[in-house]
């Protein structure tokens, strides 16, 4: 099980980021305070650190310094909206970098992405009986391989990647087509027709209505 | 075109033209001397040899009644050859030549209307040579003849030429000289102002702390000295100005990291709510925390709406018995039962605005609160001092530690962040609290000690209780 460190000064944040990564399947530990932080890194393994940059005791660059030959990946999150910080934080060797405030499914994205890049997350995602290989890019259900394409794939992806929960078209829209959706526009409605029909979840796959889809599944 | 090319060229031209009348009219003077000798020596001649013709006349043998032509011809000649380079004209009345030296070339115009006893002369040019030729009436044995001579001044009109050409090449090394003097002299005048000119260019790239060296003491040397000073004046008011920049960009930065927290969670919470199904411990929490940091904006954006007013503030300061604040803040914490207050004070009137002065005791009586554990005391006292009536707030908390006492009063400032807001404070408080002392024209005194609890005082104007009986006559 991958466990991830997030460290902010702000409960309510530590929370809500605990709250959506524990439900991607994530485990989560926090702080407040970068001391702790340091300490707690001392003691045990993460394999990624959520890190916020204003933080009493030893703000994120310092904590920053200080991880670097552990060669765990960083992810900085601030409130600070400063091109000079984001160079500092990155050429520190954090991986990303998120500005508050964040989307909850942009932050499970990247978490996502970084775990991937240092092969920390397996590049297999499950759901029931639908396997998704990442680095191959293929999608088998039981034994039968299922052909998609791109854009059914990635919203698959984004479907196991956020299981049980309701996403809105507008930011199915936004991931997989990378452009503001339209409202009115079906052919969103027409890709998840067709994803359903392929993977086979006519019962899995629920419209939630006026918000968007939910996959529900185990 | 440079200044100091058009002093140089000024300059050039006024001593040109200096040098050129000047020259001519010497020249000319000299010359014009020189002539009139020659006329005069040229009209003595004359005279001369109208006398010696005339005597020369008289010795002739007087066979005749009447001086023959031959005659006048040899007596011509005795005189023409008895002076060097003599010429001479005798003519008869009727203007019929009888003797002419040879070379005479001058025509006969000057003889028009000369009278007896009179003698003219005039300056001809014939050929390339200048010549006085004079004119005088003879009067010899009845006969009235007339004597013309013709001498050379060629020289003086050569020499007047060449004083021309010599003054002309001493004019030109002369103003050759002088240029280059000047020349020298134009840059040396106008270096103040080409220090100047690099001086303000300086300015213009921003340089504000740069200098014009002062190299006079003359008006240019005057106008550097102000031209320093206006750019002092300027630097400091530019600084000034950025510092204040600095300050309100430092206000928005902190202000827009103060406003991004909440909603953050605000947002992330509400989005948990709407896409996932949470178990109802986790929806009570997500509810809460909405509703708490929506709170915390709200306190923030009241007390920053305070203080924007308190900017723009008019205070309209009252006598005031201090009794009423210390009431108030008895009042306000008695029911408080966490922490121990105590409360001791002077009596005596102050000059305040009651409203805003309660503010900034609430304020920092809550800051105190927020800075103990709970059970600690907090102090209030007011005393009556010398230079006013003195506010002060004592605590036996966390304190500040020093490096951290000076950015206190400013905006979003908190000494323990994650402390301070578990108790809902938006880091406006003190921030506040100085701008409405400002306005009393007092000011926030900080004492603190690490661990062992701070103070903040602050003095008010006192009134003195006799007023009070005069008002109240």
């Amino acid at each position: 099980m991958i466990k991830i460190l997030i460290v902010d000064d702000e409960k309510p944040i530590c929370d809500l980021i605990d709250i959506n990564l524990s439900a991607v399947g994530y485990r989560c530990k926090s702080v407040q305070d970068g001391l702790a932080a340091i300490d707690l890194i001392e003691k045990e393994p993460f394999d990624l650190i959520l890190l916020d940059i204003m933080l009493p005791g030893a703000d994120g660059f310092d904590i920053m310094e200080y991880i670097r030959p552990l060669q765990v990946p960083v992810i900085f999150i601030t409130a600070k909206h400063d091109v000079r910080d984001k160079v500092k934080g990155l050429k520190l060797g954090a991986e990303d970098y998120l500005v508050k405030p964040f989307d909850v499914v942009e932050l499970v994205a990247r978490v996502e992405v970084v775990l991937r890049r240092f092969h920390k997350s397996e590049n297999i995602l499950r759901a029931g009986d639908v396997t998704v290989d990442m680095e191959a890019r293929k999608v088998t259900k039981g034994e039968r391989p299922i052909v998609l394409t791109n854009k059914e794939y990635g919203l698959l992806v984004l479907f196991i990647q956020n299981k049980n929960v309701a996403l809105f078209k507008e930011t199915l829209y936004e991931k997989v087509w990378k452009d503001e959706y339209i409202a009115d526009s079906r052919t969103l409605e027409l890709h998840v027709q067709r994803l359903r029909r392929k993977m086979g979840w006519e019962s899995n796959l629920v419209a939630v209505y006026k918000v968007g889809y939910r996959l529900e599944i185990d | 075109m440079k200044i100091s090319y058009k002093i140089l060229l000024c300059s050039i031209m006024i001593m040109a033209a200096a040098f050129g009348f000047g020259g001519y009219f010497f020249v000319n003077f000299v010359f014009e001397t020189s002539l009139e000798r020659e006329i005069g020596q040229a009209m003595d001649e004359s005279s001369i040899l109208r006398f010696a013709f005339e005597t020369a006349a008289l010795n002739v043998p007087s066979k005749y009644v009447v001086l023959q032509d031959n005659t006048i011809g040899e007596i011509g000649s005795k005189l023409e050859n008895s002076g060097e380079g003599r010429m001479l004209r005798i003519s008869d009345e009727s203007r019929g030549v009888l003797y002419v030296s040879e070379g005479f070339a001058a025509g006969t115009d000057l003889l028009q209307g000369i009278e007896a006893q009179t003698r003219l002369y005039q300056v001809i040019h014939p050929d390339d040579r200048y010549y006085v030729q004079t004119g005088t009436v003879l009067n010899a044995m009845d006969r009235l003849l007339y004597l013309e001579t013709m001498k050379d001044v060629t020289g003086v009109f050569e020499e007047r030429r060449q004083g021309f050409s010599v003054y002309r090449r001493v004019t030109l090394i002369m103003l050759g000289c002088s240029s280059v003097a000047m020349l020298f002299i134009s840059f040396w005048i106008t270096r103040p102002i080409r220090i100047l000119t690099k001086a303000a260019r300086k300015m213009t790239e921003g340089d504000y702390s740069y200098r014009a060296e002062q190299v006079s003491r003359d008006e240019m040397g005057q106008l550097t000295c102000d031209f320093n000073t206006m750019s002092g004046a300027l630097e400091t008011n530019i600084r000034e100005l950025e510092n204040e920049v600095r300050a309100r960009e430092d206000f928005i930065a902190a202000f827009s990291h103060e406003l991004k927290t909440p909603l953050t969670a605000i947002i992330g919470y509400a989005d948990l709510l709407r896409s996932r199904k949470l178990d109802e411990e986790k929806q009570f929490l997500s509810s809460n925390y909405i509703y708490t940091e929506g709170k915390r904006l709200e306190a923030m954006s009241l007390r920053l709406l305070d203080i924007i007013v308190a900017k723009r503030y008019e205070i309209d300061a009252q006598r005031t018995e201090v009794g009423l604040f210390f009431d108030y803040l008895r009042d306000m914490y008695v029911e408080r039962e966490d922490m121990k207050f105590s409360c001791e004070y002077q009596g005596g009137f102050v000059r305040a605005e009651v409203d805003l002065i309660k503010t900034v005791l609430l304020n920092l009586v809550d800051n105190a609160c927020k800075a103990s554990e709970p059970g600690q005391l907090v102090e209030i006292f007011g005393e009556r001092r010398e230079q006013g009536y003195l506010f002060s707030v004592r605590d036996y908390g966390t304190g500040i530690p020093e490096e951290e006492r000076r950015k206190i009063t400013e905006a979003f400032y908190m000494v323990d962040k994650s402390r301070s807001r578990s108790k809902n404070g938006a880091g406006l408080g003190l921030a506040l609290c100085t701008e409405i002392l400002k306005l009393h024209g007092s000011e926030l005194s900080i004492e603190s000690t690490l661990g062992e609890g701070s103070s903040f005082s602050f003095l008010l104007p006192y009134e003195e209780e006799n007023n009070l009986e005069e008002e109240g006559h």
